[in-house]
């Protein structure tokens, strides 16, 4: 299998193969790694790595995880997984093709301005409903031609935030 | 002796006072607030008296609770451990007349020493050294520079009214004394609505130096030797070490005679720490005493062996401090970090949260005073402290070395910690070689970010996780009604 993973805003291309149970070969950046591992638990997992033993523990759910080896941690994502999640959004028939809340809510902040280019997904503002916070995102990319709320007020589902006019060469 | 003690404090502090307790026979009684119900310190104590709400003054700042819970618990006496009541005068009295024994000085002394002026007063009728400087404020330039020449330069003009470092100026001699006390006066006057200023002498990258001291209701005080406290991030300790790197054994004895003289000069009882600046020249000036156990203590109770806690409730029970200071010889070398749930990439932010996963270091010479379990939750209302991660070896360097390690397998996952940062603040060239001024942080590790972690072994990492982890079981389980196997969940998303 191939994975594509991310850290920080690099994704590197890595092959793994399951050779035998609890058995790797790992490869990237043209470099070979043989890997055994044992899973000790909800957070932890014991892995030798050419010959060496590697202690890792994470955290995190969905495609993201927080790798902590030796006092040090990375984030590492599964770029593929994420770009799965937007796919997988635009596929929604009921996806709103507005930047509009699903409920009652108050608008937190407002994260773009008229004139701005924004991209397909791009967090463009952020509401609150019983003390939870919710993101809506740009259904497509575009340039926002309108802001018709701000910080404070009181906004209801159908009501458009935001105003994008869609690219010709946007993908969504 | 006392059958039952009551803690009036939380987190790794209780826990640490209950071990004691419970090592001399004492019954423990814990006391929480509706965030605390299930912390560590309340697993731990014999009994438990819930206070009130989060908030600190509906619990463990609220002293009329903690007394009444105390007598109904039929409490001999009260630890309030650091923080929170460990240096409020009115409690300590109002234990007294409710009949219970105060764990700490009198309440008069704590009072005397709260005090700036009056500390400063009994310090100089003590012989202890002050920072020079003048004792009442004047506007005029002249007299300034007079009083300046007596404490000699550099020195620091600083606003009666001050706070902030506003008003403040560093003046190196006499040529910049004019247009520099000018310029504070009406920065004061502005900020303030004061303009009056006065003298101190100014330190350039001073270390900090504290004494632990140790006296009996008998007159009998003695110090533990030195605990060198330069590190520190905006103004609170987060590296300590004992012996510091700046002491000899001529200065060491200078000082611990001024700590005693200091504690004498008090009336000190019970355990308390005198602060000292120690200046280039290796002059030493007094800054103030802390009237209460400190956070630090663990690594003076490394080096010399003895139990602080102990001795502070035989104390307050009234018993003898048998040790003289001859008993008192320090070995090897302790180091302590402080591990708060905090970002120290985002200017040290508390961290709060859940802890999701806990595993604390072990071996030769580590001890972790910890107040957190795995699954427990970091309440937003508290001093953010996890735990005190004590290393003890035969040298300074091995005492690094022990340190690196531990913090390398100390791992704690859902809070944010400055691991990473005490790792790399340990490894400095600066500290390695001793230094350790007030500024440090300031100085070497302002913009201070992790350094990379190993990308290749975390990549492989999520790989053996999402292949023969529970992540890819689970998915296995929900797709087929059978046991896992890793194979089951190549093919899930992936062609």
């Amino acid at each position: 299998m191939e994975y594509r993973l991310k850290i920080k805003e690099e994704i590197i291309p890595v092959q793994a193969e399951a050779v035998a149970e609890n058995n790797l070969k790992i490869s990237m950046a043209e470099q070979q790694f043989d890997v055994s591992c044992h899973v000790l638990g909800d957070n932890m997992i014991h892995l030798m790595v050419n010959g060496r033993s590697v202690n890792a523990y994470l955290t995190g759910e969905g495609g993201g995880r927080n790798i902590t080896i030796n006092g040090l941690t990375c984030r590492v994502e599964d770029a593929d997984l994420l770009e799965q999640n937007r796919g997988r959004k635009k596929r929604h028939r009921d996806m709103p093709a507005e930047v509009t809340p699903p409920m009652p809510a108050v608008v937190v902040r407002v994260m773009v301005e008229v004139g701005d280019m924004v991209e397909k997904g791009q967090e463009v503002v952020v509401v609150t409903a019983m003390k939870m916070e919710t993101t809506l995102n740009a259904p497509f990319g575009g340039k926002v031609t309108g802001v018709n709320a701000a910080a404070g007020d009181k906004v209801m589902p159908g009501e458009i935030l935001v105003d994008i006019a869609e690219s010709e060469n946007a993908d969504g | 002796m006392f059958d039952k003690i009551l803690v009036a404090n939380r987190g790794e502090i209780a826990v640490r006072i209950m071990r004691t307790c419970r090592e001399m026979g004492i019954t423990t009684v814990a006391v929480y607030s509706e965030a605390d119900k299930k912390a560590l310190h309340v697993l731990t104590a014999d009994e438990a008296v819930y206070l009130g709400d989060a908030r600190p003054a509906a619990s463990y700042l609220n002293m009329d609770k903690i007394i009444r819970a105390a007598c109904d618990t039929n409490a001999g006496a009260i630890h309030p451990g650091y923080g929170f009541l460990a240096e409020n005068a009115e409690f300590a009295e109002k234990c007294g007349r409710a009949g219970l024994s105060f764990i700490g000085p009198p309440a008069n002394v704590i009072r005397d020493l709260g005090d700036k002026t009056m500390a400063r007063r009994i310090m100089v009728k003590g012989g202890v050294p002050v920072i020079p400087g003048m004792t009442r404020a004047d506007p005029d330039p002249p007299v300034l520079a007079e009083e300046a020449e007596k404490i000699g330069y550099p020195v620091l003009i600083k606003a009666s009214a001050g706070g902030g470092g506003k008003g403040m100026r560093v003046v190196n001699g006499p040529e910049e004394m004019e247009q520099a006390c000018i310029a504070a006066s009406s920065e004061a006057a502005s900020a303030f609505g004061d303009g009056s200023v006065y003298l101190e002498k100014y330190f350039e990258r001073p270390r900090h130096i504290e004494f632990q001291i140790l006296a009996d209701g008998h007159g009998h005080v003695i110090h533990l030797l030195e605990r060198e406290c330069s590190i520190q991030r905006r103004y609170q300790k987060i590296i300590e070490e004992t012996p510091s790197p700046a002491m000899t054994p001529e200065l060491r004895e200078e000082m611990g005679k001024a700590a005693v003289a200091a504690a004498s000069a008090a009336g000190y009882v019970n355990a308390g720490t005198v602060e000292f600046l120690l200046d280039r020249e290796k002059n030493f000036y007094f800054l103030e005493v802390n009237t209460r156990l400190q956070v630090e203590h663990p690594i003076t109770e490394m080096v010399t062996g003895i139990d602080l806690v102990r001795w502070q409730i035989e104390i307050a029970a009234g018993g003898v401090l048998d040790l003289s200071q001859q008993d008192i010889s320090g070995r090897g070398h302790a180091v302590e970090c402080r591990i708060y749930a905090e970002d120290p990439e985002n200017n040290f932010f508390p961290s709060p949260g859940r802890i999701a996963f806990l595993k604390e270091p072990a071996g030769p010479g580590i001890r972790n005073d910890c107040g957190i379990y795995e699954g427990a939750q970091v309440p937003v209302e508290y001093d953010p402290i996890l735990s005190k991660l004590v290393c003890f070896a035969e040298n300074r360097d091995a005492a690094i070395q022990r340190m690196l390690r531990a913090l390398a397998g100390y791992v704690i996952l859902g809070v944010k910690t400055p691991v990473s940062f005490l790792m790399d603040v340990l490894q400095s060239k600066a500290f390695m070689s001793g230094e350790t001024f007030t500024d440090f942080i300031e100085k070497y590790f302002t913009d201070w970010h992790p350094a990379d972690g190993p990308a290749d072994l975390a990549r492989i990492a999520f790989i053996a996780d999402e292949i023969c982890g529970k992540t890819g079981a689970k998915k296995a389980v929900s797709t087929a009604d059978r046991p896992a196997s890793p194979w089951d969940t190549l093919g899930n998303w992936r062609g």
